[in-house]
């Protein structure tokens, strides 16, 4: 049979690449204006701006071109500048843990609690999202601020008579953020939990290990890929925060999205804006990527492969 | 597994979590009925005045009215680019393809505020574009990625089987496409619309930087009147607009049968 076959095969190939080719086509055309609208539309922006951060420059108001990395140099030399990415790296960094502590509770609720429990959790959780960030901040200004929903409740209850200043802090601002952050971590643990066997925990008990201790050992490592993603999503969205800072952490605490807007819209100065652009752009990267590396390298072994 | 495999401790916190998490919601209705011209909780007495006020502003309206033409726009837009994106990343092979997905995927991976931004500098450096139009391409950008990922969930469980049943039975091919494929990836596509539109009708990184004082979005008008005055007229405002996204959920989940926990996986 081979022997037949092979004299026809030079002929065959030139046909068979037309027929990749049609193969390919009605994908490629349908795929093809989305492609090229993003390519116009998003990515060719980020990288102009990410060139404009290396080719420009402001010096005492005057713009000068060519290759330099002073946009970088004044973003870590300055102690002004240095603290808000500071500052930023920390509210993320806190806003990401306070969220998987909180969130665990409510992934256990929603993948363990029936479905009418369940049901009430995720809308609860998610329902904040579909109200935009001015209104949210506002209603927490309404609770945080001396007068406020807290003021009066820790007064009735006699917690406290003085309460704490919590408006125009960084506190604040991270309640903000946990608060709207909290449904992109609950989900991928809840989803992670839900996978795991119930069978798994209820032999774990059987054999002697209180609630607490079939948790850590079974259940919280199971759930770390959801963890993981969770995590790396409340730090990304966190430190690129703009308006709840804006709102809740007074002119005295601004993050790195401040920091843009004032040297783009006040200042001009577009060459340093584009520099704080893009290394927001590798914090967020850096982060997921760490995040994501972590979980295939390290926790695969604890997981047992779990995704 | 049954329902008390979540025990009461963790029950209680659950509870607790969910009224905190509804406090911002809430607080800013009762503050809304209240009878004095300041913020002080508890509210006092009772009145509707505030809502009259922000019912008859004429801003107010202005920019709810630009909001929703905006998401409108934008979600049509990203249906346009996003529904044959999707049916061709599932059903087709085509080199590249891992790498269209990443690139669908990732406006939502890079913070809006840095979208905006390098979109403003673009556009002022071309100098092209009406606002309006800016602020369409914006915030198709930033729902496209929703409308991606909602569509292509919906076509992996498109059942093929029925469709080569059709074809066998000698349906012509776009009848199968409208009687077969359409009602299977409908719920897909609706859900897409309905998560772009709230994307597009909430953001504020994009709007801020693209927009201007004839094409003033919603979010960015309630910032203005919130630096601007501390009456109980933004309490008014606020309170419409979460009365508006509580018939959003209810819409969402009870006429469309999707579940909004979509919007955040």
């Amino acid at each position: 049979m081979s022997v037949v076959s092979t004299p026809a095969l030079p002929s065959t190939e030139p046909l068979v690449f037309a027929q990749t080719l049609r193969r390919w086509a009605p994908g490629i055309a349908l795929v093809l204006p989305a492609t090229l609208f993003l390519t116009v539309f998003f990515v060719w922006p980020t990288l102009q701006m990410i060139v404009l951060s290396v080719t420009q420059r402001r010096v005492d108001g005057v713009l000068i071109e060519g290759l330099t990395f002073d946009n970088y140099l004044r973003l870590f030399s300055n102690d002004l500048y240095l603290r808000v990415l500071l500052r930023t790296l920390r509210l993320a960094a806190a806003s990401s843990l306070v969220a998987v502590l909180l969130a665990y509770p409510l992934a256990i609720a929603i993948a363990r609690g029936g479905p009418a429990l369940s049901r009430l959790v995720t809308i609860t959780l998610v329902a904040p999202l579909l109200v935009n960030v001015v209104v949210r901040s506002y209603g927490w200004s309404a609770i945080l601020n001396n007068a406020g929903a807290l003021a009066y409740v820790l007064k009735v209850t006699g917690l406290s008579s003085s309460p704490p200043a919590l408006l125009y802090t960084e506190w604040a601002v991270l309640i903000a953020c946990v608060h709207v952050y909290l449904p992109f971590v609950v989900m991928p643990i809840a989803t992670a939990i839900g996978r795991i066997e119930p069978s798994l925990e209820e032999a774990a008990r059987v054999a002697g290990a209180s609630r607490m201790m079939a948790f850590l050992r079974v259940t919280c490592p199971l759930s770390l890929p959801g963890l993981a993603v969770g995590a790396s999503l409340a730090f990304s969205l966190t430190a690129a925060a703009y308006v709840m800072p804006q709102i809740l952490g007074g002119n005295f605490s601004p993050l790195l999205g401040t920091l843009i807007e004032q040297q783009v819209l006040t200042l001009s100065d577009w060459p340093f804006g584009a520099a704080i652009s893009t290394l927001l752009i590798l914090v967020v990267l850096s982060v997921n990527l760490v995040f994501i590396g972590l979980l295939n390298r390290h926790f695969s072994r604890w997981t047992g492969g779990a995704k | 597994m049954n329902a008390s495999s979540v025990s009461l401790p963790i029950r209680l916190l659950v509870v607790l979590l969910l009224v905190v998490i509804m406090a911002p919601l809430a607080v800013p209705m009762l503050m809304a009925v209240s009878d004095s011209p300041f913020l002080t909780f508890p509210p006092q007495g009772f009145t509707l005045r505030w809502f009259e006020r922000v019912l008859l502003s004429r801003e107010a309206q202005a920019s709810f009215l630009f909001s929703l033409q905006l998401a409108c726009w934008s979600t049509i837009v990203a249906l346009l680019l996003g529904v044959p994106a999707a049916a061709a990343l599932v059903r087709y092979s085509f080199p590249g393809r891992s790498a269209i997905i990443g690139l669908m995927l990732s406006p939502v991976i890079v913070p809006l505020i840095v979208t905006g931004v390098a979109l403003l500098q673009m556009f002022s450096s071309l100098g092209w574009g009406d606002t309006l139009t800016q602020l369409i391409i914006g915030h198709a950008v930033v729902c496209l990625p929703y409308v991606v990922r909602s569509v292509t969930a919906s076509f992996m469980l498109v059942n093929r089987d029925l469709e080569d049943a059709a074809a066998v039975m000698g349906a012509p091919p776009y009848k199968v496409l409208t009687r077969v494929v359409w009602p299977q990836v409908r719920p897909g596509i609706l859900a897409g619309a309905v998560f772009s539109f709230v994307v597009s009708f909430d953001d504020y990184p994009i709007s801020m930087w693209l927009a201007d004082g004839r094409h003033f979005p919603l979010p960015l008008y309630l910032h203005g009147l919130l630096e601007r005055s501390i009456d109980p007229s933004i309490a008014a405002i606020s309170t419409l607009v979460i009365l508006f996204a509580l018939l959003l959920v209810i819409v969402i989940e009870k006429v469309f049968g999707i579940s909004i926990a979509r919007l955040a996986t």
